[in-house]
């Protein structure tokens, strides 16, 4: 139940039906026309689908983190949310997403670059090597780094047989091993998403560019990375919205100082009961979605005019 | 910079065009080579190309001319020879080291910049001031007639306003030479005539250095100096156009830039005024001197334009009309000369057309014909 709560959400508008020009007009449109009805009759499917599984659920938690125990409206729940040990924990969350979608920025960059260059078949490949294991379940995969990175485990025996200083490290039960967790579920979606626009950039820009007198240097910083930039931005906002609701990683790879607010969510509501606190929880991770989504659209709009306005 | 007026069509040139001293550099290849697994792509192409030049690759798809001139930019790496430019061996040297310009068919503006900041990359990738920048790009984009558009995306432009955007960058940092390929291929007649005008003169007020690659004939003999005729990775024959026109050294080149048409026959006999020709279907025929020994078979060669048509039995051969085809004061005729021989094609003036099935004789003047050996391949 507190996963659905979570789970990140695009804002999708139900069109049930076309803006009427003449209220006077509006039942007639609707209902009145043989060609309304059966187009009526198409979106329902779609409108109870979101109606049911979207609006109420999104609803009924709003309406959870309002109410108090005797049923009137409060806004202490939010107000718990926010403070204390509550607030640390959020802090941890957004930390850790941070981290998470930097991590898997760098790698999926890497990788998806190097994709991109490959022919078609062996990209095919290599892609489905990167996205395979999405389809083994969180939990075992998991378990499989705990294998990995455990004091013992064959990450640290390879580090101490190449005698590197310092080894073993510890990479279980801290913030390390979240990321390094999480990083790895992430990173098919961060992949794919650069993989599509990184194989879109027409390569003869770049030699264009080359045949003007650029080195490799600038042309990566001034012709590459613009063209990918819209990608990198999608890619770096979806893991990090994704990791801001992840549950099972962080509580099977971290200690105690990594709670995040998905395992917090789930303690309240299944060791303690609390199902209003967990609702409002669950309503602040919504809202910093939304909130990263309107960055994300905002940064791009200035960006825009920032360019328009250095031609003229 | 002066301001772009359409300039006259250029009077008939011979090489080194600029009057002022030219901007450009002259550029050397020396047995350029390259072979793709056993297929021979570039066969040992050589040529000089003086300071401020305008020389062009023409051949069919497949000839070898957007090898050499990749060869020539440095995106392709020849297995054998030498391209010097100014006097200093440029072989080895990456593309962006070389510092020519570049026009491509496919303009790549760069989509995420504006027409100005595509302009100013190549300049702040100079180190020019940004004063100075400013200047230069406005001042080019009034030359292309462009001024209004410095703050557009590529993607608002028309493909025509594109390429003129793309060849002011090309030629905003004063590159030696500037190479383009086909870059008026994905342009309509219209656009691309015009264009062809406005490049030419560019070119000669600035005394550039160009070589341009196209398979259009018209468009490189509007354009060029000399031409360097392409096939099968070789070159044909590297002239002005007037030379290849009227002396071509191939039947290649008579078929590819004169659509000439071939006679067979025998050589009589020569010698260092006329050759003389004994037409498999027809009379004798004299044209210009070859060093070709009597009695070898041979083509004689004539395009449409100097076929001309006169009563039967008095030129060197006689024939019947099929085709009438009236095209503006022009009319293309088809003369058959005998059942299962070739159609001759002629252009003749729309006042002395003859009609349909009328038995007409074909003569032309010896300078306009030439003769090459039969088993000659093209």
């Amino acid at each position: 139940m507190a996963g659905s709560l979570v789970r990140p959400a695009t804002p999708v508008r139900p069109h049930s039906a076309p803006e009427p020009s003449r209220p006077r007009g509006l039942r007639h449109r609707l209902v009145g026309t043989r060609r309304a009805r059966i187009g009526l009759l198409n979106v329902s499917p779609i409108v109870l689908y979101l109606l049911v599984l979207f609006v109420f659920p999104i609803v009924g938690t709003l309406l959870l983190s309002l109410k108090n125990a005797d049923g009137s409206l409060t806004l202490h729940w939010y107000a718990e949310a926010l403070s204390g040990a509550n607030l640390s924990v959020l802090f941890t969350t957004l930390r850790i997403s941070a981290e998470t979608s930097l991590l898997s920025l760098a790698v999926g960059f890497v990788l998806a670059n190097a994709l991109s260059r490959l022919r078609p078949i062996w990209a095919g490949l290599v892609m489905l090597i990167v996205v395979v294991p999405h389809f083994i379940s969180a939990l075992v995969r998991t378990y499989g780094w705990i294998i990995l990175l455990g004091d013992h485990g064959l990450a640290n025996q390879t580090l101490t047989g190449l005698k590197i200083p310092g080894a073993p490290f510890r990479m279980l039960y801290n913030e390390t091993g979240v990321v390094i967790g999480t990083t790895a579920v992430m990173l098919p979606y961060t992949v794919l998403l650069l993989y599509g626009v990184m194989r879109g950039v027409d390569r003869r820009l770049l030699a264009a560019a080359a045949s003007m007198g650029a080195g490799r240097v600038r042309i990566f910083v001034r012709i590459y990375l613009p063209l990918v930039a819209s990608g990198l931005a999608s890619a770096g906002l979806l893991s990090f919205i994704l990791c801001l609701g992840y549950y099972i990683t962080p509580a099977l790879m971290g200690g105690t100082k990594q709670t995040m607010v998905a395992s917090l969510i789930n303690d309240q509501v299944m060791k303690q009961d609390q199902w209003n606190g967990a609702a409002a929880q669950g309503v602040v991770l919504l809202l910093i979605t939304f909130a990263g989504l309107l960055l994300l659209k905002a940064a791009r709009s200035i960006g825009a005019g920032a360019r328009k306005r250095s031609a003229s | 910079m002066p301001d772009l007026h359409i300039a006259d069509p250029a009077p008939a040139m011979t090489t080194a065009a600029a009057q002022t001293s030219p901007t450009g550099k002259a550029l050397s290849i020396v047995g350029l080579h390259k072979t793709y697994g056993s297929a021979v792509a570039v066969d040992s192409a050589s040529m000089e190309i003086a300071a401020g030049e305008f020389v062009t690759f023409l051949g069919p798809s497949g000839s070898g001319k957007t090898t050499t001139l990749m060869m020539v930019a440095g995106f392709v790496e020849p297995d054998s020879g030498t391209v010097t430019v100014g006097g200093r061996d440029v072989t080895r040297l990456a593309p962006q080291k070389r510092g020519f310009g570049f026009v491509f068919q496919q303009y790549l503006l760069f989509p995420h910049m504006t027409v100005y900041e595509n302009l100013a990359f190549p300049l702040q990738l100079r180190g020019v001031a940004k004063s100075e920048i400013r200047r230069r790009v406005h001042e080019a984009l009034e030359m292309a007639g462009m001024a209004g558009f410095a703050g557009r995306r590529p993607r608002e432009l028309s493909g025509g306003q594109q390429q003129r955007v793309a060849l002011c960058r090309a030629l905003i940092y004063r590159p030696p030479v500037i190479l383009m390929d086909e870059p008026l291929g994905a342009l309509d007649k219209k656009l691309r005539d015009q264009l062809q005008v406005e490049i030419k003169a560019i070119q000669r007020e600035l005394g550039l250095t160009v070589i341009y690659v196209t398979h259009d004939q018209e468009e490189a003999l509007v354009l060029s100096d000399r031409i360097a005729v392409m096939r099968d990775g070789g070159i044909d024959q590297f002239d002005t156009p007037r030379e290849l026109f009227e002396r071509p050294r191939t039947p290649f080149v008579a078929d590819f830039l004169g659509a000439a048409n071939f006679l067979p026959g025998r050589v009589m006999k020569g010698d260092d005024d006329v050759t003389l020709v004994r037409l498999d279907h027809g009379g004798l025929l004299t044209a210009r001197p070859h060093p070709i020994r009597p009695g070898q078979p041979v083509q004689a060669a004539v395009q449409p334009g100097r076929l001309r048509v006169c009563a039967p039995d008095q030129g060197f051969c006689t024939g019947t009309v099929e085709t009438v085809t009236y095209v503006g004061t022009l009319v293309r005729t088809g003369v058959r000369l005998a059942e299962d021989t070739p159609l001759l094609r002629l252009e003749v003036p729309a006042g002395r057309a003859p009609v349909t099935g009328e038995r007409v004789g074909l003569t032309a003047d010896a300078e306009d014909i030439n003769v090459f050996p039969a088993d000659a391949d093209g």
